[in-house]
């Protein structure tokens, strides 16, 4: 889907840090060191980050610059991690986030739209 | 707690302006900014900029922000980063949280220099992923080098829409459309016609109706309004899209002014709530100033002058300067913001209905809807002449402050004269010599250089050109139209590449010469197919 620009016509090449592996909800993917998380989940297909707490809609990447709180995922076993700003390491952990939680909400016991208070439009 | 002379909050192009000045001066300055990387807006702006050489124009927003750090360095100041002011009280205390601590510190003065937030309008699946801030999408090519998506529809034809569209599409994204509700573009017509004689249609007096996907963008429809932005039945249209781009306006970030107490007030010619200001910068706390888009949504050329001004008032607010050298120093930097500050596009011209250019000429209303001029429309600009030889044909026309075209030819045959935003004219009887500097200089891509007649039934038509691949001498392909259609065969005849052209290609091609007038932008590949259809 989403692709890395190789060359631009203003810019050139852009500047990376070293090629890293790290999961996404367990399968290995590669990215560059230091790159925001989101980033490198783009470029590998990655669209929803988390899902809402309570209308369990999809979020994903909004406003790029750690302001919305649309693309917070769990990094590493800590939630509400804002990844287009969080740089990327070699064996990160990033997890989707089910309103505030690694686990699918079936497996939280949370039927679909009934519990939680999060807020529906962040 | 720590002490400085001068605080400045955001290290965009105002609140770095400002450091230098008073930095200069002796003050001890320091800078905090949110971010990784200083430079602000700057950084993702990788057009050429417009206003006269003081502004710096025809220098790329990301060259202009270099500059500017490497001065801030020069001069000794201290840039904070991955710090986040938090709060403000009225006694100069800032509250600032770096990584997990909260640190306390006192300025003698102090500069919000916060810039803006982008504006978000509801429709149906705004919040499916796929659906992104025009500043999202700048920040993912230009600093990250990924594409938002494949093929983009963007919402909102202001400047920001136009410039991120652009960019968009010289990082390869496809751009299906441009919408917006108003009845006319909102930001310059050089930047619209960029897009649009590459093929992307624009549809005012539309806006969206639905983003459909489940787990993200799969498409849009937009609908026309009417004058009171209701939707129209039956006037819908779909586009197959995997992201939708919102660039509807700005809002200064003034949060920490109104919390330290600063005399606010709601202006919506300046975008929304802004502290009140003297000319030099001041709020009604004597000692705390506030510059760039957070006293007022303008441009970055105006935010570095607004900010130069605030770093001197600064200085003399605390007696690191004389009044009467300050009143000097603030003179000049008024003058150079108020030649920013004249044309259609001016402030005080907000919301106001222009039909004719200062010279008396009816403004293209096919530029305000569709973004391109019509064949019959460009003739009467004074940039627009019929000559023997190349010659340079200018299509900008309407009053913008900008003059790099007549600065940069060495044979003056380009004249815009001391009025800043008077439109350029091609000088009578100039030789032009097709050096091409007002082609790769112009910050609209406005200019092109056309031979009528190279004597065998051809014309050659020489375009700014900052795609890639960039198709080399003797690729055939079609010419586009100013309105993007397909208009008749071409072959590339030259390809000029050059340092003083600063990435901007200069691509001639030879069209048959009854499109000499007509032939704007090239495609390579099938000409057979060339007749009338949209292209791209
Ligand atoms: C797409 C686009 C195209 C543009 N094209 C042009 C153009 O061609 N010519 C032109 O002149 N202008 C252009 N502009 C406008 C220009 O970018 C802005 O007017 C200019 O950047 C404003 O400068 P500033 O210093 O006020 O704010 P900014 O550049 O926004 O900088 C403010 C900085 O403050 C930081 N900050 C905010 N709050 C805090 C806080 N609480 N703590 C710490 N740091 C904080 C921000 O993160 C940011 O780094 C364009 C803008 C956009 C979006
Ligand atoms: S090509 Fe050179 S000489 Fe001719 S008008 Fe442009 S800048 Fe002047
Ligand atoms: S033609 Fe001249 S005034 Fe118009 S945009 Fe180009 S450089 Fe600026
Ligand atoms: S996308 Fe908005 S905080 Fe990350």
């Amino acid at each position: 889907m989403a692709q890395r620009i190789a060359l631009h016509p203003i810019l050139g090449v852009p500047e990376k840090g070293r090629p890293v592996k790290f999961t996404f909800d367990g399968k290995t993917l590669e990215g560059y060191e230091g790159e925001p998380i989101a980033v490198a989940l783009k470029a590998n297909g990655v669209m929803v980050h988390r899902y809402t707490k309570k209308g369990h809609q999809p979020r994903g990447i909004f406003c790029a610059i750690g302001r919305c709180t649309d693309c917070v995922m769990v990094v590493d076993g800590e939630p509400n991690i804002r990844t287009c700003i969080t740089p990327l390491k070699e064996g990160m952990k990033v997890e989707t986030q089910y309103g505030v939680s690694p686990l699918p909400f079936e497996e939280q016991g949370c039927p679909s739209g009934k519990k939680g208070d999060g807020d529906e439009t962040v | 707690m720590k002490r400085y002379d001068l605080i400045v909050v955001g290290a965009g192009p105002s609140g770095l302006s400002a450091a230098v000045e008073a930095a200069k001066r002796g003050m001890r300055v320091v800078v905090f900014d949110e971010n990784e990387k200083p430079g602000g807006q700057l950084f993702k702006q990788i057009h050429k900029f417009f206003g006269s050489k003081e502004h710096k124009a025809r220098i790329r927003g990301f060259r202009i922000g270099q500059q500017l750090l490497k001065e801030a360095s020069d001069v000794g100041v201290t840039v904070i980063l991955s710090a986040t002011v938090i709060g403000m009280y009225q006694d100069k205390e800032l509250v600032v949280r770096i990584g997990d601590e909260i640190h306390h510190v006192k300025g003698d003065s102090i500069l919000i220099a916060t810039g803006a937030s982008e504006n978000m309008v509801p429709f149906e699946g705004w919040t499916l992923p796929g659906v992104i801030g025009a500043g999202a999408a700048q920040t993912m090519i230009n600093l990250h080098g990924i594409l938002p998506g494949k093929r983009v529809l963007m919402l909102g034809t202001g400047n920001v829409g136009l410039v991120v569209s652009f960019q968009l599409l010289q990082c390869g994204c496809e751009m299906a459309a441009l919408v917006d509700a108003a009845p006319k573009i909102g930001g310059y017509g050089v930047h619209a016609s960029k897009l649009a004689r590459t093929g992307v249609p624009f549809y005012l007096s539309h806006t969206i109706k639905k983003v459909e996907g489940t787990d993200h963008v799969t498409g849009v429809t937009i609908a026309q309004v009417d004058s009171k932005y209701q939707f129209i039945p039956g006037t819908e249209k779909h586009f197959d899209v995997d992201t939708v781009c919102v660039a509807v306006g700005l809002s200064p970030m003034s949060q920490l002014l109104k919390m330290a107490g600063c005399k606010m007030v709601d202006d919506p010619k300046k975008g929304g709530q802004v502290p009140v200001c003297d000319e030099r910068g001041q709020t009604s706390i004597p000692g705390v100033f506030a510059a760039g888009d957070v006293a007022g949504i303008e441009e970055a050329s105006s935010a570095m002058i607004e900010g130069r001004m605030a770093g001197v008032a600064a200085a003399e607010y605390l007696g690191f300067m004389e009044e009467a050298a300050c009143s000097r120093e603030e003179d000049e930097l008024t003058k150079d913001l108020d030649c920013l500050r004249q044309g259609m596009f001016a402030p005080k011209n907000k919301g106001k209905k222009i039909d004719k250019t200062e010279e008396g000429i009816p403004l293209s209303n096919t530029l305000l809807t569709k973004g391109y001029l019509a064949d019959d429309e460009v003739e009467a600009f004074p940039g627009f002449t019929h000559r023997v030889g190349v010659h340079p044909v200018i299509e900008c026309t309407q009053n913008i402050p900008c003059n790099p075209c007549q600065d940069v030819c060495p044979k003056e045959c380009i004249s815009i004269g001391d009025n800043l935003t008077a439109l350029p004219v091609v000088v009578e009887n100039a030789a032009c010599i097709d050096c091409g500097m007002c082609v790769a200089s112009c910050s609209g891509q406005a200019i092109f250089l056309v031979d009528e007649d190279k004597g065998d039934g051809t014309a050659e038509v020489t375009i700014p050109y900052e795609f890639l691949p960039l198709p080399e001498k003797g690729t055939e392909g079609y010419a586009l139209g100013r309105d993007g259609r397909k208009l008749c065969p071409a072959t590339v005849s030259r390809v000029r590449t050059a340092k003083a052209f600063d990435s901007t290609n200069l691509l001639s091609m030879r069209v048959p010469r009854e499109f000499a007038m007509k032939a704007r932008f090239f495609k390579s590949g099938n000409a057979a197919d060339a007749a009338g259809e949209v292209a791209g």
